[in-house]
């Protein structure tokens, strides 16, 4: 099948599912007792005060039934509107543009992060293969995994924003307003993301390596006489590289789920935040609207992992 | 409603104050050129400094400006660009800020004289036609005002002279001057709102020492000094306020927030009193503590269940070590309470003492109430670090006299339903914010009250709180809930635990803190005794 057809037929698939997932969301969110208005409003307003509840539920549209209320959502959602906030008051959608930014560059950085400290260190570690540096390199990936994000996040904090003072403790500066405080704001947030994922590409990588070094091909290239360096970079480190994209794909969906932490943490205004506070407040727009992006995210990120899959084996060009 | 104070909770018990506050009869007058007033003495050792941003840190963003649309999530900030009516003293009682007089014509009348020369931010005159504005704007259904309901008794606003308005209610509304002390209260550009109500809840324009200059959400927000505040022209403080501007960062984790403060980054916090000790020592910062209008109670349902037999909430409440409680859970920093209003509230009764620490006592009830054997009892506690350690610590002394309190930890929303449904013998109680008076015992005991659902009643604590509803006068006012906390004591009608302390830091650079003064007089202090930088400098 050519490439663009079957882009064509994982859009539409995708679209089927973003459906699927936006109708189970919805429903499943009026099943949860309770909604934004009684968790908001149960420890600060008179429950008994029918005026002040129900003016406060038909502003958001909560005293229609749940079928109106996923109708109306659709429409207005398709049209750009993505309701209120219950939670805050401002409009969702004006709330995502204002956070996805924020999230993008986090997710960016911590990407490079990881890719930086991943990849060479799984390298390195195939390379020198149970020697003394492949065991430091296990062990420091696994210590990155291991550590509790929120852990490294403050001990990070304490050391460069208390001890040595050289980066600012918590807090965002957009990059169009001051860029070197930015990027200083920013280092230590994404270093902790990154360093996660970095420890869990570097096994990869070592394991692919190793794989792929192992092979009938490398051998041959070898008897050829072909030098340790050519062989890993021009005929290992491509195919070896096929799992680690399938990897950083999905670590890179999977990231707003450690982003919450990183961005409570350093204070950072961003969408994994935004998203968490809402499923504790019951913020049915802000919740919608967060899983459908969520969904949008893992669906497009599957879609360029599978397209950059071709490019680097041709071997696995579609074929349906 | 658990009692942990922070700025979410200092949201949640300014709301339920200022919705009590609508409910609370209030003393006849209040008045006072601004010269005369106990508290305006502005008697520095060491002259005010202009200049400087003053930095602090929140855990939650404000959400909306205007007071009355929903949600406000920092009353605190909130307070810097909008100012009140009325604020509060150090007994908790209205004086009056935005006004210069308010009297009781009659018990259904009263005549508000406004201070003279203030101005909103746009320029627009803070002036009676723009108050009666703001009131009408407020119960007007298309406004979509949460604060609607606590104007309820009101019938009219007439506009007497350019500075004075005649108001007329349906009831006997003494709790009129605490209302104006809360939410309503806020004085709100009636021409901003006209021009454009939706760009109001961004862009408030209050009578404030301070101008919104920058707003991020869920990331800072910066004000700018008000060169045209009123207070600074008649205190005679012409360069009031003195930081050139505020700038609150949102840090929802305390210890981040901790972080900055001790990196320089912020030059005030609100501590968790865990994060006490590791400030105690610091050279460069200095912490208050403070006495809180909050209170940490029990609830006991005594319509249903066990708990209608006094014996055993009088058990319970003499099995609980409310000493061993505070060094546990609060690290001592909170009061031990009596009863229900603090203290240093004008209603708190003198003559109660804390209930005593006897659990002999407690098996002794038990058995004659005919559980010698011990006594399985159900409830909830709000679901937060703090309530679980809370939780365990009562479960534990519960069970030392034969109680097994099964108690499940809650959310906010399962909480609520399982208060609405009286499905519980004990549980979380307390109230955040007690300022007016009959907001709490209205709440918690009146079958109108919003954390009732009928799970109290007790008839000579109602007639004591319609009587003080409608009671003008102070002094008769004030015994009406001295008797109703004794009615309450004497009952055993809840479990009350202590009354809540916060802890304050502040970088050893600011000036201009009189800590005794503030204690004597809090909100209005607070307020009219701004701070200021050391050289001028953050």
């Amino acid at each position: 099948m050519a490439m663009g057809s079957y882009i064509c037929v994982r859009l539409l698939h995708a679209l089927v599912i973003l459906a699927l997932v936006t109708m189970l969301v919805f429903v499943i969110a009026q099943l949860i007792p309770g909604d934004a208005v009684m968790a908001a409003m149960a420890s600060s307003v008179d429950m008994n005060d029918p005026a002040v509840v129900a003016r406060v539920r038909h502003q958001f549209g909560l005293d229609q039934s749940i079928l109106v209320q996923f109708s109306n959502w659709l429409t207005r959602y398709l049209t750009g509107d993505w309701g209120t906030s219950i939670g805050t008051g401002q409009k969702v959608h004006a709330m995502f543009i204002q956070r996805l930014p924020v999230t993008l560059e986090l997710f960016l950085g911590a990407t490079a992060w990881s890719v930086m400290i991943g990849i060479p260190a799984g390298i390195i570690s195939a390379l020198k293969r149970n020697s003394v540096v492949d065991v430091a390199v296990s062990t420091g990936t696994m210590i990155g995994v291991s550590i509790p994000s929120f852990w490294e996040a403050i001990m990070l904090i304490y050391l460069f924003g208390v001890v040595f003072p050289i980066l600012p403790p918590s807090g965002y500066v957009p990059f169009a307003e001051d860029p070197l405080l930015n990027l200083k704001s920013m280092v230590l947030p994404t270093f902790v993301l990154g360093t996660h994922f970095a420890g869990l590409l570097a096994r990869y990588v070592r394991s692919s390596l190793l794989e792929v070094l192992s092979q009938d091909y490398i051998r041959t290239a070898r008897a050829k006489g072909l030098s340790e360096r050519a062989i890993i970079v021009l005929h290992a480190l491509k195919p070896a590289m096929i799992p680690v994209v399938t990897v950083i794909g999905l670590a890179w969906a999977h990231m707003l789920a450690g982003a919450f932490i990183v961005e409570v943490i350093f204070a950072i205004p961003g969408l994994g935040r935004m998203s968490v506070d809402a499923i504790f407040q019951k913020d049915f727009p802000v919740v919608q609207a967060t899983l459908i992006a969520v969904s949008v995210n893992v669906l497009v990120v599957n879609l360029l992992v599978d397209i950059v899959y071709g490019y680097l084996d041709p071997r696995v060009r579609v074929n349906q | 409603m658990d009692s942990n104070p922070d700025r979410r909770e200092f949201v949640l018990g300014f709301v339920a104050a200022a919705f009590g506050a609508m409910l609370a009869p209030q003393s006849a007058a209040a008045s006072g050129a601004l010269r005369d007033q106990p508290w305006a003495v502005w008697d520095y050792k060491n002259k005010p400094v202009r200049g400087g941003y003053f930095r602090t840190a929140v855990e939650r963003y404000i959400g909306k400006m205007n007071p009355n649309h929903w949600p406000v999530l920092d009353w605190i900030s909130m307070n810097y660009f909008h100012e009140r009516l009325m604020l509060t003293d150090g007994e908790y009682k209205p004086v009056p800020w935005l006004l210069e007089e308010l009297k009781f014509e009659d018990p259904q009348t009263v005549l508000m004289r406004l201070r003279e020369g203030v101005e909103f931010h746009d320029g627009s005159k803070f002036n009676a036609a723009a108050v009666k504005y703001q009131m009408e704007w407020i119960r007007d259904p298309k406004s979509n005002a949460w604060t609607a309901a606590w104007l309820a008794p009101l019938v009219s606003i007439d506009v007497v002279d350019e500075r004075t308005l005649r108001w007329k209610f349906n009831v006997a509304w003494a709790a009129f001057a605490g209302v104006m002390a809360n939410a309503p209260g806020f004085a709100m550009s009636a021409a901003a709102l006209q021009a454009d109500v939706e760009k109001y809840d961004s862009e408030p324009r209050g009578t404030g020492p301070y101008l919104l200059e920058e707003a991020s959400p869920d990331n800072f927000l910066k004000l700018k000094r008000n060169p045209n505040w009123w207070f600074a022209r008649a205190s005679g403080n012409s360069e009031m306020p003195y930081f050139d501007g505020i700038h609150i960062s949102v840090i929802p984790d305390p210890a981040v927030r901790l972080a900055n403060l001790r990196a320089g980054k912020i030059d005030a916090l609100t501590l968790d009193k865990s994060q006490y000790a590791a400030l105690k020592d610091d050279p460069s910062v200095t912490v208050y503590r403070l006495p809180a209008s909050h209170v940490n109670a029990l609830r006991f349902n005594t319509t249903k269940g066990v708990f209608q037999d006094v014996r055993l909430r009088t058990a319970v409440s003499h099995a609980l070590d409310r000493k061993a409680l505070i060094a546990g859970t609060q690290l001592g920093f909170a009061r031990l309470a009596s009863c229900m209003f603090p203290g240093d509230h004008w209603c708190h009764n003198p003559e109660l003492a804390p209930v005593a620490y006897d659990p002999a006592l407690s098996k002794k009830l038990l058995a004659e109430a005919g559980h010698a054997n011990g006594l399985t009892v159900r409830g909830y506690y709000i679901n937060t670090t703090m309530g679980q350690t809370i939780a365990e610590a009562v479960k534990n002394m519960l069970a030392k006299v034969g109680i097994d309190w099964q108690v499940d930890l809650l959310p906010a929303t399962a909480l609520a339903t399982r208060m609405q449904a009286l499905d519980y013998d004990l549980a979380s109680s307390g109230w955040l914010f007690i300022h007016d008076p009959d907001l709490m015992p209205t709440g918690l005991y009146h079958p109108n009250g919003g954390f009732n659902f009928g799970r109290s009643k007790n008839d000579a604590a109602i007639a004591l709180i319609e009587a003080g509803r409608r009671e003008i006068d102070f002094d008769k006012r004030q015994k009406i809930y001295w008797q109703l906390e004794k009615v309450l004591y004497d009952a055993y009608e809840d479990a009350w635990l202590w009354w809540e302390e916060t802890l304050v830091a502040y970088r050893k650079n600011v000036m201009g803190r009189d800590h005794e003064n503030l204690l004597k007089y809090k909100d209005v202090w607070f307020w009219s005794h701004p701070l200021w930088f050391k050289d001028g400098k953050a």
